[in-house]
């Protein structure tokens, strides 16, 4: 009996992976999604060509997928079945919101894309790889779609904006409409400051003051945490520069107005004069000698008390700040010093720092686009997916800001999701929990704002790939410890450090950055 | 010496776990200032609160969790034990030449996205709980153990049992996986562990909330709770904070606790004295 | 029988190795796969080229074959003390503690070292100190992080390999016990001559197992201890923390998997080699 039942089962389970096989077999392993991708290409022609009189064809009912970063809420079920009943009866659309929760976002990214699964839409970021992916031709080209399925959005969308997503001619994202800045700066304790009878902070060298003063008064190891940002930012910053292309590890270019004076900037005397003033530094205690090692941000150390230096971006500082006012009233006062104070501008982030994309493998580009095109500009879409069911999870105060979770609520009820990719500044309320330093340093952000030249400039590296690789090796390995001060003898580390980036190859990766900003500035007619 | 060895390594195991305990129970700060105590200086459960704060959802998780632990390791024990017997016949013409293609495997892969296109093109396991089971259903790692533990069953076992007239399933289910108890308790509780600890593959395919086994809803909580303090959320409304650090040990707790009561269970089955008599018999 | 592992082994190994292929290809989402430039061996100069790499496969190597080494034997130890001791109670708890560090992720080990060694308020620089001897700054030298990665390894492996031994012991038939109790042999002599020498082929059955994997680290246990600290990467950079810092800031599929495939290949020649020495000694102890 028991045989028998066996032979069954072993033979159900051999065709069952028998056919598995055969069919995976049959695609020839991964490489079916190309095609799978001209074929949603074509027919997304096709449609559009059948409709062309009038309105867009919304008769056959679709469900789209879409992605966005991080996690639900634990009402959003609720909000995105409110949402669906409105899709449903305005579009004949249901949108399936998926999250990729916070867990290796990146790695989800890259799968997501790289399957070719068939999304409809996602979450689309600079700083998430958008230029990368999108040179890699990841993203379906939206410049025949917007003007018919997202007229509005096509008008409303800046010029420059929609520039900064064109790449080789095709537009590949939606970017958010939300003018923002989001400069680096410290975050400090301003009372301890003032109690300590320290200058205002105002630049490097009454930075030092403030954090000796920490150091050998309070006995508070000023920045106790991770400090590598803290030094990094504040190295480029001081000196104004500039990275390219997004993080461009070593090579930077010199100051903002001159924008072809490529270098890499451990050759240069700035560096040196920086890395022997760190380790003056380091030697006087303002951080700790594992700084590297440890996991720990600066910032928990502020709040019980045992540090006082955190950094930050601005709009970072103001929800760090409003968090110590609201939980820790033990410290009194926080002080903010934006860098952008060291050269008096600021540059606001491309429209691409949140935008929303379509993968090229989406079933139904035009609908999907549809949807977007109600989220970003119908506020009652807007306000629904942006700050969740009203009376539930928000209400508006007399000021037209939004109070999350309305008065009375559980906390818990507070709203928030992922929503940059949509943002539209027409349509958006501000929070009112917020630092009210805030609104002050936007305001001077935006008296000195300048474009930013510097981060629509695509790298690719794949020319230099192994070169980059080795030089991001060598930074990594000698140049963090030197430019922390940990290093024992400052000018033996340092022609270490040059010579160690020589041997790696960083004249070729300078050689690339310098063509490519220099094909760039010709473009733009830059200096 | 041999208990004074066995204690002293215990005690190096169990002091860090009482450490996690008692972290698990600290204030936050306190765990940021001065680091782990024996004693929390302030008792505090705000950490189980933020991993509680859905009492539903871990309820639900672990439900997930057991059923796949449980589905999983009966069937990989029984797939597992089958191959394993068979590797450790050594009347098996092709036996060296099958080890060394199930060993291969563990050698040489072809990385996450090939296989997740598997996964998710081919097989269609998206969001599926087959995504979960089925590819940690066996491992080189615990056939060829398996084939180790079976090595040690004398021959003359098989051989007299074929003179009965016994078939080749019957001799394996009747007269072998008796004999391997402490073998199947072993690779049972291996697999029992991947299943329960495995976050990565909910990870990359699971995408309704409901469908989390235990560890990936917490490490998703945890993730949650580290990327609040980070600058992308700084635009993300959080009223409601997870004390980062101390939540680290109430789900390193809340995971290993039911494991821990599940072992003693585990060990019963390794007791020595199965001989043949006792089978035969 | 072994049929359907055979057919899972296609599908979820065979099948996706194809994967492989990325290492020869500049990958794009436009070509996928096989319609990727391809590139020859270029996505492996970074391992090459840089230098570091006969550091870095030293490092790797030493390191595994300590974890191995070290792990194995103390594991064999403890299964052989464990099954000889008559306390039930006492047997079964510490069996089970000693399962708990396998629970304790690399996140918190990584804490638990910084809070004993870090250089202000580490706890053995706080007993030095209060030993009244100079505190030691862990985190400037590289001699001590040997140890101190090793001791993590093995002692989060503890349990875990305890078992297996144990159950090996098991299954050693009693009948040679009882045979050699009569001869009134002691419990050491049995120890040694029985029990040992029964263990042997497991050994080198796990050792075999665990050479395949001697270029692979532990990536998640080094990072968490080390993290940043390039002043430490003499003693403690393996290649998988190499290749991660290298492609940091431009991930690259091609040469990910190029890295992977070179990891491989060394523990396949490594594997197939020291196999064949072990058939040609002892036919039995082989692993294929």
């Amino acid at each position: 009996m028991k045989k028998r039942l066996f032979k069954l089962l072993s033979v159900c389970m051999a065709v069952a992976m028998l056919s598995v096989l055969m069919s995976a077999c049959g695609g020839s392993g991964g490489s079916g999604s190309p095609e799978e991708g001209k074929s949603t290409d074509s027919s997304a022609k096709e449609e559009s060509a059948a409709v062309d009189d009038g309105k867009p064809d919304t008769s056959k009912k679709v469900v789209l997928n879409w992605y966005l970063l991080g996690d639900a809420h634990a009402d959003t079920p609720k909000v995105v079945a409110e949402w669906n009943k409105m899709l449903e009866k305005d579009l004949n659309a249901t949108v399936k919101l998926n999250f990729t929760t916070w867990n290796d976002w990146q790695t989800k990214y890259n799968l997501l894309l790289a399957s070719g699964e068939k999304v409809d839409m996602l979450f689309a970021s600079s700083w998430a790889d958008f230029f990368k992916f999108a040179k890699q031709g990841a993203f379906l080209d939206l410049k025949d779609l917007l003007p018919k399925y997202a007229p509005e959005t096509w008008k409303e969308v800046p010029e420059q904006d929609w520039k900064d997503v064109t790449i080789g001619g095709k537009i590949l994202a939606v970017p958010s409409t939300y003018p923002e800045y989001t400069p680096d700066g410290l975050v400090y304790r301003e009372d301890w400051r003032e109690e300590l009878n320290a200058p205002e902070i105002t630049d490097l060298d009454s930075i030092e003051k403030y954090l000796e003063a920490v150091k050998t008064v309070k006995k508070v190891t000023p920045i106790k945490g991770k400090a590598w940002n803290e030094v990094n930012t504040l190295f480029h910053n001081y000196y104004d520069f500039k990275n390219i292309g997004g993080d461009s590890g070593v090579i930077v270019a010199k100051s903002y107005d001159t924008p072809r004076d490529v270098v890499a900037y451990p050759f240069t005397m700035e560096f040196e004069e920086w890395v022997k003033r760190m380790k003056t530094w380091a030697d006087k205690g303002f951080w700790t000698s594992n700084t590297l090692s440890i996991q720990q941000e600066s910032g928990d150390f502020i709040k019980t008390g045992t540090g006082a230096v955190y950094w930050r971006n601005a709009p970072g500082a103001s929800g760090f700040i409003a968090d110590i006012e609201k939980n820790h009233r033990e410290i009194k006062k926080m002080g903010y010093f934006p860098f952008t104070r060291f050269h008096n501008y600021a540059v606001p982030n491309l429209g691409i720092n949140n935008g929303m994309a379509i993968p090229k493998n989406s079933e139904n580009p035009e609908r999907s686009l549809m949807v977007l095109e109600k989220l970003r500009n119908d506020p009652k879409y807007y306000n629904l997916m942006t700050y969740g069911i009203e009376g539930e999870n928000y209400v508006l105060n007399d000021k037209g800001a939004i109070v999350s979770p309305p008065p009375g609520k559980d906390p818990k009820k507070g709203y928030g999701i992922a929503s940059w990719g949509w943002r539209y500044s027409k349509n958006e309320h501000p929070s009112s929990n917020r630092w009210e330093g805030e609104d002050k340093l936007m305001e001077e952000f935006k008296a000195a704002s300048r474009p930013d030249i510097f981060a629509p400039i695509l790298m690719d590296y794949q020319p230099v790939k192994s070169q980059l690789a080795a030089v991001n090796q060598v930074y990594q390995q000698f140049g963090m410890p030197l430019m922390m001060g940990l290093v024992p003898d400052v000018d033996q580390a340092l022609e270490n450090y040059r010579s160690k980036l020589k041997a790696a190859g960083v004249d070729a990766v300078l050689a690339y950055v310098q063509k490519e900003v220099n094909a760039y500035a010709d473009e733009k007619g830059l200096k | 010496m041999g208990y004074i060895v066995i204690s002293v390594l215990a005690l190096l195991c169990l002091l860090p776990f009482w450490l996690i305990i008692s972290g698990s129970f600290s204030a936050e700060d306190d765990i940021i200032r001065d680091g782990f105590r024996l004693v929390p200086n302030h008792f505090s459960i705000d950490a189980y609160k933020a991993v509680f704060s859905n009492p539903m959802q871990i309820i639900q998780a672990y439900e997930v969790t057991v059923g796949l632990t449980l589905t999983g390791t009966i069937l990989g024990l029984f797939f597992t034990s089958m191959a394993g017997y068979v590797l450790s016949r050594k009347d098996f013409k092709y036996r060296d030449k099958l080890a060394f293609f199930i060993y291969f495997t563990t050698l040489f892969s072809g990385g996450l996205i090939p296989w997740y296109i598997l996964i998710v093109n081919y097989l269609d396991w998206k969001d599926s709980y087959l995504a979960l089971l089925v590819p940690a259903l066996m491992s080189a790692w615990n056939i060829i153990l398996m084939k180790n533990f079976m090595k040690s069953i004398p021959d003359s076992i098989v051989e007299s049992a074929k003179i009965d007239g016994a078939g080749e399933f019957t001799i394996y289910w009747k007269l072998i996986l008796p004999l391997s108890t402490p073998g199947l308790a072993t690779i049972g509780l291996f697999l029992g562990l991947s299943y329960w600890n495995d976050w990565f593959s909910a990870n990359v395919f699971i995408t309704t909330e409901s469908k989390y086994p235990l560890q990936f809803l917490l490490y998703k909580i945890l993730a949650s709770a580290a990327v609040l303090k980070t600058d992308i959320a700084g635009n993300l409304g959080a009223d409601f904070k997870a004390p980062a650090e101390t939540l680290k040990m109430a789900v390193a707790i809340v995971v290993t606790g039911p494991i821990i009561f599940l072992y003693p269970f585990v060990q019963r089955y390794f007791v020595k004295g199965l001989t043949i008599g006792a089978v035969k018999g | 029988m072994i049929l359907p592992a055979l057919l899972f082994f296609i599908v979820f190994s065979y099948i996706p190795m194809v994967g492989v292929y990325y290492a020869f290809t500049n990958f794009s989402f436009d070509g996928g796969l096989f319609g990727s430039p391809f590139v020859g061996m270029q996505n492996f100069k970074f391992l090459f080229e840089s230098g570091a790499l006969y550091n870095l496969t030293k490092n790797t190597v030493l390191y595994n074959l300590a974890f191995i080494f070290v792990g194995n034997l103390l594991q064999l130890i403890c299964a052989v003390f464990l099954s000889e001791m008559a306390g039930k109670w006492f047997k079964k708890t510490t069996q089970s503690i000693m399962f708990l560090p396998f629970f304790i992720s690399f996140v918190l080990v990584g804490a638990f070292v910084y809070n004993l060694f870090n250089f202000e308020t580490g706890s053995v620089n706080a007993l030095l100190r209060g030993l009244g001897l100079q505190p030691y700054d862990f985190y400037l030298h590289t001699a001590p992080w040997k140890y101190i990665i090793v001791f993590f390894n093995v002692w989060k492996g503890l349990g875990y390999g305890t078992v297996i031994y144990l159950a090996a012991i098991m299954g050693i038939s009693d009948e040679y016990h009882e045979a050699a109790k009569i001869d009134g042999a002691n419990i050491f002599k049995r120890i040694r001559y029985i029990t040992i020498p029964l263990l042997r082929p497991t050994f080198v059955l796990l050792i075999l197992l665990s050479l395949g994997g001697i270029l692979k680290g532990q990536f998640d246990l080094f990072w968490q201890i080390v993290g940043n600290n390039g002043m430490l990467y003499d003693a403690t950079d393996i290649i998988d923390t190499y290749v991660y810092r290298s492609l940091a800031i431009n991930f690259d599929i091609g040469m990910g998997t190029a890295a992977g495939l070179f990891q491989s290949f060394f523990g396949f020649v490594l594997v197939v080699t020291v196999n064949w020495i072990v058939r040609k000694v002892q036919k039995d102890y082989a692993l294929f």
